[in-house]
This record gives C-alpha cells, sequence and structure tokens, in this order.
C-alpha cells in the first residue's frame, strides 16, 4: 500500500506538492490557532514565575496576579518580615493604566519593584537607574514606535523608555516596569490620584524562605502571623491565572479548532474525492479482483492516513513558520506549538479527519461497476 | 470557453462543494474570529449603552472605562450637580477584578450603587430583586450558569461574601461580566473612602452634551467630562484594538488556505479534463480565453465557500451563544464583506497554478491512448 501511494505521489509531483500544501495548511492552522490558546496561557504562567521568590503575599481573599486589585497595607511588610523562616521581603506593586498615542489606547499593566520582580529578558537598553526610568515590553515599543531613549508620557507624566523587553505580557496585554520613585512621582506630579492613600502603594509581597525552612511551613505561619495576606506559591498563582484564562479563551479556541478540523474533513474529503474518481477503473479491477467494499474503503482511508502523515511535516514547517513570524510581527500574541500535547492532539485530530474525510467518496467507491474496466479510457 | 468551464465545473457538483465547503470554512474562521473580538467589545461598553447618561464625569487623564482606575472626591458631584442644566448626578464606584463562586473564578466589572442610584443598576431583571443592603449582589445570569451558583448562594469579591440576590440579563462577556453590589461594600474593599469612580450626569431637556462636557471641565477642578457617545467610542475602539492584529494575521493565515483550496480544486479540474482542454487548445482557442474560463472556475468555487460562509455568518453564528452562553459574538456587516474582497483575490490566486498547467498543456495529448 505504501508503495502504490508513493507511487501516485511521484507521478504528478505537482498535485503532490498542492495536496500536501492544502492538508499541511490546515495542520498548521489547526496548530495555530491550539498554539494561540497555549501561548496565552503559557504567558499568563509565565508573568508570574518570572517575579521569581519563594513564596507571594496577596490580599487576604485575592488569589491572582492578573487583572485584580490586591491592596496590602505598609505595616504587613514588617509582620511578614518578623516570620521565622522569612529571610527577605521584597515589595511589588502593580497598577492597570491606559497609554494613549496619537488617538490609540493601549491598556498596560505597570508592574513598580524594588530589589525583586522586575524584567527578565531585557533586549534593549538598561535597567532601572533614574526616577522617570521605565522599561516597557516590546510589544507596546512595536505598536506605538517607540525605542529606548524615546519619552512615555502616562496621564502627560513624562517616563523616560531605558529599556525594551521581551515575553513580559499576559492577556493580550503588555507590561512596564517602573520604580517606586517613579510611581510616587507618576502619583504626585499627575492627577491620577486625589488622595495617595487611594492608589495601592502595595499590591504583592515577594517573599524569600531561608534555605534551612519548609516552604509550606512558612507561608502557614505568615498566614497565621498576618491575617491580612494570603500566601501562595509562584506555582499556585500561576496556576490561577491559567485557569482564568482557560475560562477566557478555552470555549473560543475550541470552536476555532473545532471549525478548522471541520475544514481539515472537507479538503481531505475533497482530495479524496478526486482521487477516488480519477482512479475509478482501478476501483473497478479491484472489484472485478474480488476486493470486497470493506477492503476498498480500507484502501482509501490508509491512502488518507498516509497521505496526512506525509502532508505532517510541512504542516509542521508551515505552522512553525507563522507561529514565528506572528511573534515577531506582533509579540502581543504568543504561538507556542512546540508543546508535546498540542503535537499529539493536532496529530490525532488530522488522523481522525482524514479517516473520516476519506469517507465522503465511498460512495463512489462502492458505485464502482467491475465493468468500467472494459470502457474506454475517456 | 466561459461556458465550457463552467458545465466542467458543475458536472461535478461533490467536488465544487467540498471545495466551497473548506474555502467557507477558512472565512468562518476568521469572521468567528472577529465576532469574537466584537462582540467583547460590544459587551464591554454595555453598561455605558444601558445606562445612557448625557455625560460621564471621571477623574482628569481617564477617558474610558475598560480597564482604567477613577477616583474623584465626592465634593465634585456636588459640583457638577450645581451647574445648571444639570438634571441629576449619579456616582458610582467601580472595581476591575475577579470575581469567585465556588472554585470558579471571572473577570467582573464591580459597580457599586449608592441607594438611590436605581438609574446605574441593572438594565434587565432574570429572576430575584436588585440589592437594597449591604452584602448583596446582583450577577449576570450566564455567570450564574457557568458557575452553578442562584438566588441566596455566595460569591467572592476579595475576601468578602456576597449573597446573590438577582440575576441580570445582558450583563455577561468573558471580559466582564458586570455585578452590582452597595456602594459601601465596595468602597470598604477599595479602601477608597470618600470618593466616586464615575458620575453619570443626566441633563435638562435642551442642553447640549458637548457643550455641558466642556463646561464641566472647565469648572469643576480636576476632573474629565465625556459625552455619552465619546465614552463608548473610546471603549468600544480600544478593546477592538486589542484583537485587530491577530485579527488580520488570521486573516492572512486563514485566505491563503482557501487560495490552496480554490487552487488545487480549479487544478484537479484541468487535470481531469486535459484531454478535452487539449482538443479545445487543438481547435485554435486562444490563451486569454482558456485563462478566462480557468478564472471563472476559480471565481465560482471562491464565491460558492463565500457565500456558503456568508449564510453560516448571519445565521449560525448568532444562534452560538445559545449553546454557550459565555460566549458573545457580533458579526459585522462589514467583516463578512471584506471576505467578499479577498474572494475576489482569491479567485485570482487559485486560478494561477492551474491556469499554467493549462498553457503548457499540448494539443498532440488528445491523439494519446
Amino acid at each position: 500500500m505504501f508503495l502504490l501511494v508513493w507511487r501516485k505521489l511521484k507521478l504528478d509531483p505537482l498535485k503532490t506538492l498542492l495536496t500536501a500544501l492544502a492538508l499541511g495548511s490546515v495542520i498548521a492552522v489547526m496548530l495555530v490557532f491550539q498554539g494561540f490558546r497555549e501561548g496565552q496561557y503559557f504567558q499568563l504562567s509565565r508573568m508570574v514565575m518570572n517575579r521569581q521568590g519563594d513564596l507571594i503575599a496577596v490580599q487576604a481573599g485575592v488569589s491572582n496576579f492578573i487583572a485584580v486589585r490586591s491592596t496590602l497595607p505598609q505595616f504587613s511588610r514588617g509582620e511578614v518580615e518578623a516570620v521565622p523562616g522569612v529571610s527577605a521581603v521584597h515589595p511589588l506593586t502593580t497598577i492597570g493604566l491606559i497609554y494613549e498615542q496619537d488617538g490609540i489606547r493601549t491598556p498596560l499593566y505597570l508592574v513598580v519593584y524594588d530589589t525583586l520582580g522586575g524584567p527578565v529578558k531585557l533586549s534593549e537598553g538598561r535597567t532601572l537607574k533614574e526616577d522617570h526610568d521605565i522599561i516597557i515590553d516590546k510589544s507596546l515599543a512595536k505598536k506605538h514606535n517607540l525605542k529606548a531613549g524615546d519619552e512615555l508620557p502616562i496621564y502627560g507624566f513624562g517616563f523616560k523608555i531605558v529599556g525594551i523587553v521581551e515575553e513580559e505580557v499576559a492577556f493580550m496585554m503588555p507590561f512596564a516596569y517602573a520604580s517606586y520613585e517613579g510611581m510616587l512621582d507618576l502619583y504626585f506630579e499627575t492627577e491620577i490620584a486625589p488622595d495617595i492613600t487611594i492608589f495601592p502603594m502595595l499590591s504583592f509581597m515577594l517573599i524569600e524562605v531561608s534555605p534551612e525552612s519548609n516552604r509550606e511551613d512558612v507561608a502557614k505561619a505568615i498566614e497565621e502571623a498576618v491575617p491580612v495576606v494570603d500566601i501562595f506559591t509562584p506555582e499556585q498563582l500561576s496556576k490561577h491565572d491559567v485557569a482564568l484564562g482557560k475560562l477566557f479563551f478555552g470555549p473560543i479556541i475550541g470552536l476555532l479548532v473545532t471549525i478548522s478540523s471541520i475544514i481539515g474533513f472537507l479538503v481531505m474529503g475533497l482530495i479524496m474525492y478526486s482521487e477516488v474518481n480519477g482512479e475509478i477503473r482501478n476501483y473497478g479491477i479491484m472489484k472485478a479482483l474480488g476486493f470486497s467494499n470493506l477492503k476498498l474503503a480500507g484502501v482509501v482511508i490508509a491512502q488518507a492516513l498516509l497521505l496526512v502523515l506525509f502532508a505532517m511535516p510541512a504542516g509542521l514547517a508551515l505552522g512553525a513558520g507563522l507561529a514565528a513570524f506572528i511573534n515577531e510581527t506582533a509579540p502581543l500574541y504568543l504561538i507556542r506549538i512546540f508543546d508535546y500535547t498540542i503535537l499529539l492532539q493536532t496529530a490525532l485530530a488530522s488522523l481522525i479527519f482524514a479517516a473520516a474525510g476519506a469517507m465522503i467518496p465511498f460512495l463512489t467507491v462502492q458505485r464502482a461497476d467491475p465493468m468500467i474496466v472494459f470502457q474506454e479510457v475517456q | 470557453m466561459i461556458r465550457w468551464a463552467l458545465k466542467s465545473l458543475l458536472s461535478n457538483k461533490g467536488s465544487l462543494l467540498g471545495s466551497a465547503a473548506g474555502i467557507a470554512g477558512a472565512f468562518i474562521l476568521v469572521i468567528f474570529f472577529d465576532a469574537v473580538f466584537r462582540g467583547e467589545s460590544t459587551q464591554i461598553v454595555a453598561y455605558a449603552e444601558n445606562t445612557s447618561p448625557d455625560i460621564w464625569v471621571m477623574q482628569k487623564g481617564v477617558a474610558n472605562m475598560h480597564m482604567a482606575t477613577s477616583f474623584l472626591w465626592d465634593w465634585k458631584a456636588d459640583n457638577v450637580e450645581e451647574l445648571e442644566g444639570v438634571k441629576r448626578v449619579t456616582p458610582i464606584s467601580y472595581l476591575n477584578t475577579i470575581i469567585r463562586a465556588g472554585e470558579v473564578e471571572a473577570f467582573a466589572f464591580i459597580v457599586g450603587l449608592l441607594p438611590d442610584a436605581d438609574r446605574a443598576g441593572p438594565w434587565e431583571m432574570g429572576k430575584g430583586r436588585k440589592i437594597e443592603k449591604s452584602g448583596e449582589i446582583v450577577i449576570p445570569d450566564v455567570l450564574a450558569k457557568l458557575t452553578g451558583t442562584g438566588i441566596g448562594d455566595k460569591v467572592m469579591i476579595t475576601d468578602r461574601a456576597f449573597t446573590i440576590v438577582g440575576l441580570s440579563k445582558g450583563a455577561y462577556s468573558s471580559a466582564n461580566a458586570i455585578a452590582f453590589v452597595p456602594f459601601d461594600d465596595l468602597e470598604s474593599i477599595l479602601k477608597s473612602g470618600g470618593t466616586y469612580s464615575f458620575l453619570l450626569v443626566d441633563l435638562e431637556e435642551g442642553y447640549d452634551p458637548r457643550m455641558m462636557a466642556a463646561k464641566i471641565k472647565n469648572e469643576v477642578e480636576k476632573v474629565n467630562a465625556l459625552t455619552q457617545e465619546e465614552f463608548i467610542r473610546n471603549d468600544f475602539a480600544m478593546a477592538m484594538q486589542m484583537g485587530v492584529e491577530i485579527i488580520f494575521m488570521m486573516s492572512v493565515i486563514c485566505s491563503t488556505l482557501a487560495v490552496l483550496i480554490t487552487g488545487f480544486t480549479a487544478y484537479m479540474q484541468v487535470v481531469k479534463k486535459k484531454r478535452e482542454i487539449a482538443i479545445i487548445k487543438a481547435m485554435g482557442t486562444g490563451r486569454a480565453s482558456l485563462m478566462g474560463g480557468i478564472l471563472m472556475q476559480s471565481a465560482m468555487i471562491a464565491f460558492t465557500g463565500f457565500i456558503m460562509a456568508a449564510g453560516f455568518s448571519f445565521v449560525i453564528i448568532p444562534h452560538i451563544p445559545a449553546l454557550a452562553p459565555q460566549l458573545t459574538l457580533v458579526v459585522s456587516f462589514w467583516a463578512v464583506a471584506k471576505m467578499g474582497l479577498l474572494a475576489i483575490v482569491i479567485s485570482i490566486a487559485g486560478a494561477l497554478i492551474p491556469a499554467w498547467n493549462v498553457t503548457r498543456l499540448d494539443p498532440a495529448l488528445v491523439f494519446n491512448g
């Protein structure tokens, strides 16, 4: 069977190329959609994990990092520091802002940090030194054509971009990083805070646990000693954020992947229909030789499965190319296709739609009259 | 030649329908993606649209509601109310955060309402009643369905438990489920004593909202005032902006897929009918005429796909939320029309390979066995 298909493929290279491209692109589209979903989850998870720290303190009752308002009292920092097993506490404040340039508004998540929790992958410029320094994500820089050295006015306050960071986005929103001095200047010099007490001065605390202490025990001890905070490991917090992302993206991407699988099914059906129509005499001969309808169905399905197997490398290459293109031109959206679950799911879905699609021309095969062998070639 | 092209394509209806359905699927992917962003963006302005004041007043520097934080001193509401032409000022507090029901968490716009602020509350109740006292909450019916909660159940906002007393209609989307709680409760969560987030300003009849907004900005210290139209436009544009690039890229990807399907089908037609084409060529039919025929086949495949996609988009997509209530889908006429334009490009691009194949076809082929 493999030899037969291989010979057929070699017979018309242009047709083979088009078939592989058509099937490969369906596989690539499925990979891109699934990669988009996984990319969103990965970004959500990465934003918490990038902040580092062994434990993260949040306002009691809050259990996420993204899209929440967590406000901790200033005194809680000292209380956490006093808990045995805590070696260091680093403050972190997050503020949701809107950046506007040329009439285009972009929501921006400003992370204010001191000694830990800053950006990880600086690709251009330097870290924060002066009060007005700000580091922005590459996606914001690209969208608004900004570079290190430019001014970033927020509500009229002039931050100076000193660095561009990569992979600091989540939930289709770029992150930016500033110092506490910068945040206070922003509060005082603009009118965004009618009173400094209203704006959060402390949102989270990144806690380092001394090497000899057990992380879970320390977390428990902090929650007992400081009831205004809840303590999570970065893994727990990122899991909550991902769960939130799943609630949002799950049904949307699920439908898109279903539609692309239906396209795959139709394309496969179309290809096999053309194949069977073109080879109807051969099927007639096979019938004359005593092949049952079931066996002929097996031949068609095997051919479809082999075609998909041939198209998979093309699909993977196309998908990887598309993902790289999107990641480069629009870094806000991470397309993450090289994940074994995505690859397995797509491979499985492709094989299923191939087998199902191959059944479309089966009626033609079933109707193939062995007498057709004796007809003149058309 | 064109008649032959149409006849030959129609003689193979299965192939035409299969490829058209494949192309329709590619178009539907783009339209659906656009419908998701448009639906979410539309729902993001649902609160503003349904409460519909003449003017929105907020903190200076703020110009929208979604993802924004705004605080105004409470005395500024009095200042606005004192202005001639202002009929009523309804202050609200507002928080963009997460609401937790059991194990499920969802994004939410929490609106804090003063006791007499009914005009800023839920605009359509499905079940139960509006909030009356501290600790009560009205959540969207869809959120209740998704979280398996109902009247009398508890939901959490930060560490504060609220009892569901009512389920509102039309107030849910994945990005913002609108929940209503008493003002004092939200003020306490926000630790924002003495402030409001937004003021909903209704004007006396005959006053121009644009002029009044300018007057408010001039006469009340450090505030921004926008007409209802501007306020909605800002939020909608920002939400749509978040998806513009990805929608464009998905359009490119899906169009390429459609080109390949069209090209494949048109090519297969040529391969299948190459003896007939050879005869046509041998009879002296010109290259332009042959190309016209191929283009016609390609266009027919692409446009059948487009019509199927348009039909699906206008008839089926609007009903998907009935099965998946967490989705808010708005099909835009322009998104569908764009696919129509794309179908023209696809027709031409899809015809290239078979056209090249036809030009290389030897009329002597007709004498082959």
